[in-house]
């Protein structure tokens, strides 16, 4: 069974700071793994090494994988162990991660934050191909770390209906562009399955505080809601499946349609979980929702 | 781009690159590189792109081919050289090719287009279709930010074919309809100039830009993939339709056409789909539009199939010949006899190939010297 954790922000303020995405990552992480604290966590999950930090920055500031996310994480994988310069967070281009608010670093100090288009890094000279998917991978992902975090933003996508764990693993591919006819399935699935990243992706960490519900995956701020969450999963298809569940109970709430009555059925999903990829289906998933006050307190909550 | 990349642009040909950087340039340009700015290009361009429409709500819809694909803010499009930026679409590519050669004309394949010719042959990364089967797909499916680009601007590639003194200028190795604003520049520039432009397509581009296109250029060669629907959708990633469409348009605009077909074992090789091509080009463009098969060799997606057998080729081409298409041909079997054009009325040789060579060119003007028989094509 897959274990797809839930960690809401019991507050009534916006929450998006370091110190708050913090807590959320501790509590997140011991839940997740069963471990006493954050440091065990990350080191059962990770091996030692390099270790990426896939953000998605495609929306610059208002609905990527916020900075304070990754700040928090980075300082919680820095006590579990890791060299600063052992972290790389990245992402598809450098024009990418500064218009989202990040310091780029390619040199030997300090923690790394670098495109895949940075001088001398680039695509594979391998080519990885999983059925109807076959693409060059970043370096990043296949030589220059030694296991990843994918750290993608739930949205609502306008092709792929969701946009989560398995969709922003399309930054990480040289042709992209080709993998979105048919609503991205089963394109979605196998990106994912491509060798490289199937084996080094480690650990999902998702931003949902702000959920662009519809409109995405562009900023269009009347269809933002404020779901106060990070979500948390070793299993790109569980977190997915739990991920569009939110998302389609909000646009219920919204009074708009579903995805798959606006044309676009994440099918990707039961695609990821025919090829092996994980579990999809919802009864299967081992759900775990908690609420953590801004103290730290923690206590049973609900996905809405 | 790699250096696996370039020497497979080269393929066969004639002139050698010795590229494996961006601070060279290839060799057969080497004498003339400080003649004109022409060196290695530092950023994408951003010229505003031609045949599309912003969308009400936001983003653009763009109207080269039959995608039509809908881009939001800084996304691209399903060829990945093309971006919304802020609703203006621009081509990231123009005047920025990765391939560049001096190709016989036979490799193109044009048989009935001045024979023995040489085309400065260029291409930008990035296609509108993903072939399975792609060769040259390390540029194809490429977006323009992964490949060594040269700055070339269309007055620069004029030159440079002036230089060299070649006659023809060919789009080709990926698909010039994605760098259809650069295509069209050069070409227009160069008919000005007495300088000949083919394009090498797969057909898949609407009629619009097809028809503003077409006054440029002297000629077109269609990879006419398969004759069936389902082919296209699931080994081509495009459409049928169109493409049968367009070299409709093509023919009667009265553009010189050849096709190609690349045969794949399993994929399209039934003795049904030849005679179902056959038939269709004779009744739609006519039994003198030249037909070339030509061999697949594993590669990209399809590295399980084998190469296609010689006498799947030959089938294909009696076939055809028995359907009544006057000119069938077989590529990539060098010293074949089908690579040679016969005179379809008394059987006379007229030019005889041996792979990109021409041995002996027989032919009168555009007759048979024999029986005096007037063969189709630009001679």
């Amino acid at each position: 069974m897959s274990r797809v954790v839930v960690v809401k922000y019991n507050a009534t303020d916006s929450g998006r700071s370091e110190e708050v995405y913090r807590r959320l990552l501790i509590s997140g992480l011991c839940l997740l793994t069963d471990e006493m604290s954050h440091k065990d966590a990350l080191r059962t999950l990770l091996p030692s090494g390099a270790v990426g930090m896939k953000t998605s920055c495609i929306a610059r500031k208002r609905n990527s994988t916020p900075v304070p996310l990754v700040e928090a994480l980075s300082k919680l994988l820095i006590e579990s162990g890791f060299h600063d310069n052992d972290i790389v967070v990245w992402e598809r281009t450098n024009r990418e991660l500064a218009s989202a608010g990040y310091q780029l670093n390619a040199s030997s100090f300090g923690r790394r934050c670098l495109g895949t288009d940075t001088n001398g890094v680039g695509y594979s000279h391998d080519f990885y191909q999983s059925e109807v998917v076959g693409s060059l991978v970043s370096r990043i992902m296949t030589e220059i770390v030694n296991s990843n975090i994918n750290m993608p933003v739930l949205k609502d996508h306008s092709i792929a209906g969701l946009s989560g764990s398995m969709k922003n693993m399309y930054g990480a591919i040289n042709n992209p562009n080709k993998c979105h006819p048919n609503n991205c399935d089963p394109y979605c699935a196998h990106v994912s399955n491509l060798e490289p990243i199937r084996t080094r992706n480690k650990l999902i960490v998702m931003d949902a505080f702000e959920i662009q519900y519809q409109g995405g995956p562009g900023y269009v701020p009347q269809y933002v809601y404020p779901y106060g969450a990070v979500i948390l999963a070793v299993d790109p298809v569980a977190i997915d499946r739990v991920g569009l569940e939110i998302v389609e109970r909000i646009r219920a709430m919204k009074g708009i349609k579903s995805l798959e009555q606006d044309g676009r059925p994440v099918r990707y999903i039961a695609s990821a979980e025919k090829i092996g990829l994980g579990v999809g289906d919802l009864k299967k998933i081992d759900l775990k929702v908690i609420r953590v006050d801004r103290d730290g307190g923690e206590s049973a909550g609900e996905l809405f | 781009m790699q250096r696996r990349t370039f020497l497979k642009c080269v393929g066969c040909g004639a002139a050698a690159m010795a590229v494996t950087n961006t601070n060279l340039l290839p060799a057969f340009l080497g004498g003339v590189q400080n003649a004109c700015a022409f060196g290695p290009a530092k950023e994408l361009s951003s010229k505003e792109a031609r045949f599309y429409k912003k969308l009400e709500g936001g983003g653009i819809e763009c109207g080269v081919c039959p995608r039509h694909c809908r881009v939001t803010d800084f996304e691209r499009g399903y060829c990945g050289t093309r971006e919304n930026h802020s609703d203006t679409y621009v081509t990231l590519v123009y005047g920025l090719p990765c391939a560049l050669n001096i190709d016989p004309i036979e490799k193109k394949p044009l048989f009935h287009f001045y024979p023995g010719t040489d085309a400065f042959s260029l291409a930008t990364a990035g296609c509108n279709v993903n072939c399975k089967f792609c060769q040259n797909w390390e540029i194809s499916q490429s977006r323009p930010e992964q490949t060594d680009n040269y700055s070339l601007s269309p007055r620069e590639a004029i030159d440079l074919c002036k230089q060299k003194q070649v006659p023809n200028l060919a789009y080709t190795y990926s698909e010039p309809t994605i760098f259809y604003e650069y295509m069209y520049d050069i070409s227009e520039l160069g008919r000005k100039e007495g300088l000949r432009s083919v394009m090498i397509t797969g057909g898949y581009i609407e009629e619009q830009p097809l028809k503003e296109l077409m006054p440029q250029l002297a000629a077109i060669k269609v990879d006419l993939k398969s004759i069936r629907d389902d082919y296209y959708t699931n080994v081509v990633g495009g459409e049928l339709k169109p493409v049968l469409d367009r070299l409709v348009q093509m023919r009667r605009a009265g553009m010189w056409l050849e096709l190609v077909n690349l045969v794949v074992p399993t994929l399209n090789d039934t003795d049904a789909e030849f005679r179902d091509m056959a038939r269709w080009i004779k009744t739609n463009l006519g039994a003198d539009v030249p037909l070339h098969f030509s061999q697949f060799h594993p590669d990209y997606l399809l590295k399980n199939l084998p190469i296609t057998p010689q006498k799947t080729l030959e089938t294909a081409h009696a076939i055809c010949k028995s359907e009544g298409l006057d000119y069938v041909y077989l590529g990539n079997l060098p010293g074949h006899p089908a690579e040679s054009t016969y005179c379809p009325k008394c059987g006379k040789i007229l030019i005889e190939r041996q792979g990109f060579r021409i041995n002996q060119n027989n032919l009168k003007g555009n007759r048979c010297p024999s029986c005096n028989r007037e063969i189709p094509g630009r001679f």
